[in-house]
């Protein structure tokens, strides 16, 4: 009974405020997109940053099947070559700057390979022989990359030394500028929900004051009188933060996997059902806005 | 039921108070009533019952409980047992008479069936039967007045406040409400009422609590409006108190007026 009750003061009070609720919802699926945005660039990074990235700065390519390189024309790398490599990693001159080293083999390439780009097509269409196998290096001091370069470019069985984070630093400081920039903008606009959603909870309990009257009255619990006020900005929270999460879920879909995917094949892009995972937390943050604005502001215009 | 304890309210600290050193006790299903111009302390006198405000100093005691103890969650339980009825009656425009009535017992978490098999009840108490149906604006103000009443005893309180509850109502309307108050008041409930209209204090002849600027100046059973005290030297303790005579003059004009009406 108090429940239908409750319910029911609910509806009441969404169709009253009917335009008010409507701002609220748009205002915070505004706030909470951008939020939503800065998550989805960081969930970007991370999956750009593959399984290596965090833990060695440099990669020294072997030979593979398909390699172009002029390093590379008698073939594969046979396993002495790889031995010789291993062994000159190990010599004083280069271990002096080294941390510790990893060699990935090609079906460990491969399967890194396989959970980088899960969401991309183009996981179907590479075998492991086409990938070459590696050694990761963990450089003491990431500077010292040159001393690597010029002692494993000119190596027999070598394909290519690459420093990976030369590659993708600029790529990844620009995508954490994003993430600042819409974190910004979703500060402003979170302060416009907690003010709106404060303005529309006043609005309801003042166009309400009759009933709380005398609810107050005949001795209703301060329970009763304020969920409806609290729960009316708590759903518009919601509705707003949900249609938040189903746009980053369209712009998962149709941008990165439709428009983007196809143009950079050879980057990995998050998958939308990745970005469902912000969907928990936006809902939270909604709710988290809209009940302590509205508790804050019925303690100051409903009295109980 | 009601007791007051050297109780004084400042509202504002350079005015005087509104109530000053007040000691009353009204029990357990009496019918007082409460007199006095306007700014003489009733409404704040009520207020204090349903702990809307804080004695400045002394202690209101209502059920035996000292309402000044009573911790901020616990006062809706306080007001449950407190009934009140105002002036302009205080309905919900858009709701039925049955649903106004039974707002009272929703709110406060009673089951559907409880309502469907009180409310009818005790809409028939005061005189209503028949017209559950009607919206506030269909009905007269009497039976406004039967509605805020039947909604303000519901829930069964111990204790009725009724606020100038005749105020908006012409005389013979009034005497209807106070058949229903008196009903109430003979099923046990306390009633204390606040009212300027002298015809029904004269006719009620109940116990009469007389404020003035805040001090109780008379306490009778079985009272009139306007004291049995003789009327040159009312008139002038009245000059002296407020400097206000008209009041003096509407009470005697209201006496005339119901003598009237008696020997019609």
């Amino acid at each position: 009974m108090r429940l239908a009750f409750v319910l029911a003061e609910i509806g009441s009070g969404l169709r009253r405020n009917l335009s008010m609720v409507v701002s609220v919802i748009l205002v915070t699926f505004v706030s909470l997109t951008f939020v939503g945005a800065a998550g989805m660039l960081q969930l970007q990074i991370n999956q750009m940053k593959g399984y290596w990235y965090d833990k060695v700065q440099v990669a020294v390519f072997l030979c593979s099947d398909g390699s172009t390189a002029p390093g590379c024309a008698s073939g594969p790398a046979t396993p002495e070559q790889q031995a010789n490599l291993r062994k000159l990693l190990q010599s004083p001159a280069v271990a002096q700057y080294v941390n510790d080293f990893q060699f990935e083999s090609k079906d460990e390439a491969y399967k890194h390979f396989k959970e980088q780009f899960s969401n991309s097509p183009i996981v179907d269409s590479v075998t492991p022989d086409q990938l070459p196998a590696s050694f990761r290096i963990n450089l003491k001091d990431p500077e010292k990359y040159e001393v690597i370069s010029e002692n494993f470019s000119s190596q027999a069985g070598v394909e290519s030394v690459i420093d990976q984070r030369q590659l993708l630093e600029r790529l990844f400081s620009a995508m954490n500028a994003a993430s600042l920039v819409a974190v910004s903008v979703a500060g402003v606009m979170i302060v416009c929900a907690i003010l709106l959603i404060a303005t529309t909870i006043r609005l309801s309990a003042f166009s309400r004051r009759r009933e709380t009257g005398i609810m107050r009255l005949v001795g209703a619990s301060k329970m009763v009188i304020q969920l409806p006020f609290i729960l009316e900005g708590v759903i518009a929270a919601v509705i707003g933060a949900a249609l938040a999460s189903g746009t980053l879920w369209a712009v998962a879909h149709f941008f990165l996997g439709g428009v983007l995917s196809k143009q950079y094949p050879d980057t990995a892009f998050i998958s939308p059902a990745q970005t469902l995972l912000l969907a928990p937390a936006l809902i939270g943050l909604g709710v988290l806005l809209a009940g302590t604005s509205s508790l804050l502001t019925l303690r100051r215009y409903l009295r109980v | 039921m009601i007791r007051f304890e050297n109780v004084t309210k400042v509202y504002d600290q350079n005015a005087r108070p509104a109530l000053d050193s007040i000691n009353l006790e009204i029990d357990r299903g009496e019918f007082a009533f409460l007199v006095g111009a306007s700014g003489s302390g009733k409404s704040t006198f009520l207020r204090l019952v349903l702990k809307e405000d804080r004695a400045s100093s002394g202690a209101v005691y209502v059920a035996g409980q000292n309402v000044a103890k009573i911790s901020s969650w616990r006062v809706p339980r306080l007001r449950r047992g407190i009934g009140v009825v105002f002036q302009d009656f205080r309905l919900l425009p858009q709701k039925t008479v049955f649903a106004n009535v039974a707002f009272a017992m929703q709110v406060i978490g009673r089951s559907r069936s409880v309502i469907r098999e009180t409310v009818p009840e005790v809409l028939k108490t005061v005189g209503l039967e028949g017209k559950e149906n009607r919206l506030p604006h269909e009905l007269s103000g009497g039976e406004q007045q039967r509605v805020a009443i039947a909604r303000a005893v519901v829930n069964r309180p111990g204790i009725l406040l009724a606020d100038e509850p005749t105020g908006n109502l012409d005389p013979t309307t009034s005497m209807g409400i106070m058949g229903v108050l008196d009903k109430i008041n003979q099923n046990g409930t306390t009633v204390v009422m606040a009212t300027h209209d002298d015809d029904i204090v004269n006719e009620m002849r109940k116990r009469v609590v007389e404020l003035r600027n805040g001090v109780v100046i008379r306490d009778e059973a079985r009272a009139l409006y306007t004291s049995m005290i003789p009327v040159v030297g009312q008139s002038r303790r009245l000059r002296d108190a407020s400097g206000r005579e008209p009041s003096d003059f509407g009470a005697a004009n209201g006496e005339a007026q119901h003598a009237g009406e008696g020997k019609l």
